[in-house]
């Protein structure tokens, strides 16, 4: 038996409902089978239904508004699309919600954001398994100067999830998952920046699914990549539901629309516009929203 | 501009860079190349072996004395000026305005770097040597020394970690690593060139000193002994300034040798900061050097 640490054992408990290869799905009439998935992941049912929600947050630095009075919720298991001009909060928006502003200068807020029903500013809450529940990848690559291998497992190691040569085990298995492994399976002990930009993005992508998390906020994660590494990631995106809800920010509104179920546009710090991707997109309610999709305002 | 103007000022600026270089290698090869010069002819290899005899005999005592005060020195300034420079970098956080707190420390080591080291050994002299009863001594040494040399190791210590990029810190962040993790494994390890090099020039000053240790560290014509008091201590910098003086040819000679035996310590030093440095930078984004 590889080393598990207690601290971690009930999360694996929790964690093997939400990997899926231990659930049985028995499908029946008039049930999706994410629905099926979701019901394996939650039998009792006591979990709610966004995975996390904004409520009435107004975020800002200093005397600047950057974001207002946004309340919005992210259904588990579905991959939520933020879009906005350049400037609108998107970023700000994303990074509150593992509390990555917290610390910035002047960064000031109101409102709540509630993951699981519990707030992330409950004093409750560890800040530091908060953000290993509610994981993020940046614009730009940003491997850690330290082995491929040992990128994979930096998380999983500063949270003291496993250990030893349970780790190999999770740097295999999250290369895979990200379908890295056959490419750097020779030369785990590399470093990661000969890597192109596109697999630097996928090993970012691992290192933040090693430790397991349930939510995972994207900032513009394609953004600096070539056509085929973006196609590569939003695959992978796709493959993450329903065991993980995500949210991505994106400049894309092709990226969007192919990866989503919901969408929401923010313009001017302002919620404009939320609900299902397509609708957003082909029956938009509002001028601004229908501007933008269309090409008008960017 | 014409272009005869633009390919003038282009020559000009050429002729200045190599004349600078020149300046700075000139002087270097000049001492380096006078020092092996004057040494080799009369170089015996018992130097390295036989202790000092009066102004003749060997270095041997010398030799091991720098190299106590070097380790010495290492262990006291170097755990000193890397936690303080981890201080000013990471710890002292910011002001207001988003400025950089520690602007008291910060000046004090400046102010320290400034202080002549006869001053600082006239200090030790006074308050080590003679007011606290050390005698001249190794830890009178290494204090004086160490405080000579920790502005330099705070100071390259706390530049190297301001250049890690904010792209590593974040994404630690977002892993949910605690601070102190995240500043062991992941933002030190980008930081240890600018900090091996803070430490070898300190390493370097200090194997190089002469005026703080004639205060301090005495002169002794024995082997270093395990004491911290009452105990003088021979240092390869003391025949250079002292035996030059004497008349006689032995005494020549050794200076000569000492100083060449320095030379090739601060030629092993970098050597050795290269390797570590390397090895450091395996997995780096850009290759430091």
């Amino acid at each position: 038996m590889p080393f598990i640490s207690p601290r971690y054992r009930d999360r694996v408990d929790r964690d093997d409902r939400t990997v899926g290869p231990g659930i049985e799905v028995t499908s029946g009439p008039g049930r999706s089978e994410v629905d099926l998935v979701l019901e394996a992941m939650d039998p009792d049912g006591v979990r709610p239904a966004e995975a996390i929600a904004a409520r009435n947050l107004s975020l800002c630095f200093a005397d600047k508004h950057i974001v207002s009075e946004v309340s919005v919720g992210f259904p588990r298991g579905t991959i939520t699309a933020l879009i906005g001009p350049t400037g609108c909060g998107k970023s700000t928006f994303l990074r509150t919600l593992n509390r990555m502003n917290d610390r910035v200068p002047g960064f000031a807020r109101q409102g709540d954001v509630v993951l699981d029903g519990e707030s992330i500013w409950a004093p409750s809450q560890d800040l530091l398994n908060l953000r290993r529940r509610v994981g993020m990848v940046f614009q730009r690559p940003n491997p850690f100067p330290m082995s491929i291998r040992d990128n994979v497992v930096a998380g999983v190691r500063a949270h003291r999830i496993a250990k030893g040569k349970q780790l190999d085990v999770v740097a295999e298995e999250r290369l895979r998952q990200v379908g890295l492994w056959d490419a750097v399976k020779d030369r785990l002990g590399d470093s990661p920046f000969r890597l192109s930009g596109g697999q630097q993005q996928l090993l970012c992508l691992a290192r933040a699914l090693a430790v397991g998390p349930e939510v995972l906020l994207l900032d513009e994660p394609t953004s600096s990549l070539d056509p085929i590494s973006t196609e590569l990631v939003e695959e992978l995106l796709r493959s993450l539901t329903p065991a993980l809800t995500l949210i991505l920010v994106t400049h894309n509104l092709g990226q969007a629309r192919r990866t989503s179920q919901h969408t929401m546009f923010l313009y001017q710090g302002r919620l404009v516009e939320h609900g299902p991707t397509q609708d957003l997109f082909e029956r938009p309610k509002d001028p601004d929203t229908l501007h933008y999709v269309t090409g008008r305002i960017g | 501009m014409s272009s005869r103007r633009r390919r003038i000022a282009d020559w000009a600026f050429r002729v200045f860079t190599v004349a600078a270089l020149v300046a700075v290698v000139g002087p270097v090869l000049w001492v380096a190349g006078g020092v092996v010069a004057r040494a080799i002819p009369h170089w015996r290899w018992t130097v390295l072996t036989t202790t000092t005899n009066g102004a003749s005999g060997g270095l041997l005592n010398a030799i091991l004395g720098t190299l106590v005060l070097m380790a010495g020195v290492l262990a006291i300034a170097g755990t000193v000026g890397v936690l303080g420079g981890v201080y000013l970098a990471e710890l002292a956080g910011t002001g207001r305005r988003g400025r950089p707190r520690g602007g008291v420390l910060r000046s004090a080591t400046e102010v320290l770097a400034g202080v002549p080291s006869i001053a600082l050994g006239l200090v030790g002299y006074l308050a080590l040597v003679v007011q606290f009863h050390w005698g001249f001594s190794l830890l009178a040494a290494l204090l004086v020394l160490s405080v000579m040399v920790v502005p330099y190791i705070a100071r390259g210590t706390e530049t190297a970690l301001r250049q890690v990029p904010t792209a590593y810190r974040e994404g630690a962040e977002a892993l949910g690593m605690p601070t102190g993790y995240a500043l062991r494994t992941v933002v030190l390890r980008s930081a240890v060139p600018g900090i091996v090099n803070s430490l070898l020039i300190a390493l370097a000053i200090s194997g190089g000193e002469t005026a703080p240790l004639l205060y301090t560290a005495g002169w002794y014509t024995g082997t270093p002994k395990a004491a911290l008091f009452h105990q003088p201590i021979g240092y390869l910098t003391y025949p250079v300034w002292t035996f030059w003086d004497y008349p006689s040819n032995q005494a020549h000679y050794l200076a000569f040798d000492a100083a060449l035996i320095l030379l090739v310590l601060v030629l092993l030093l970098l050597v050795a900061a290269r390797l570590v440095v390397n090895r450091s930078q395996r997995h780096a984004e850009v290759r430091q050097r």
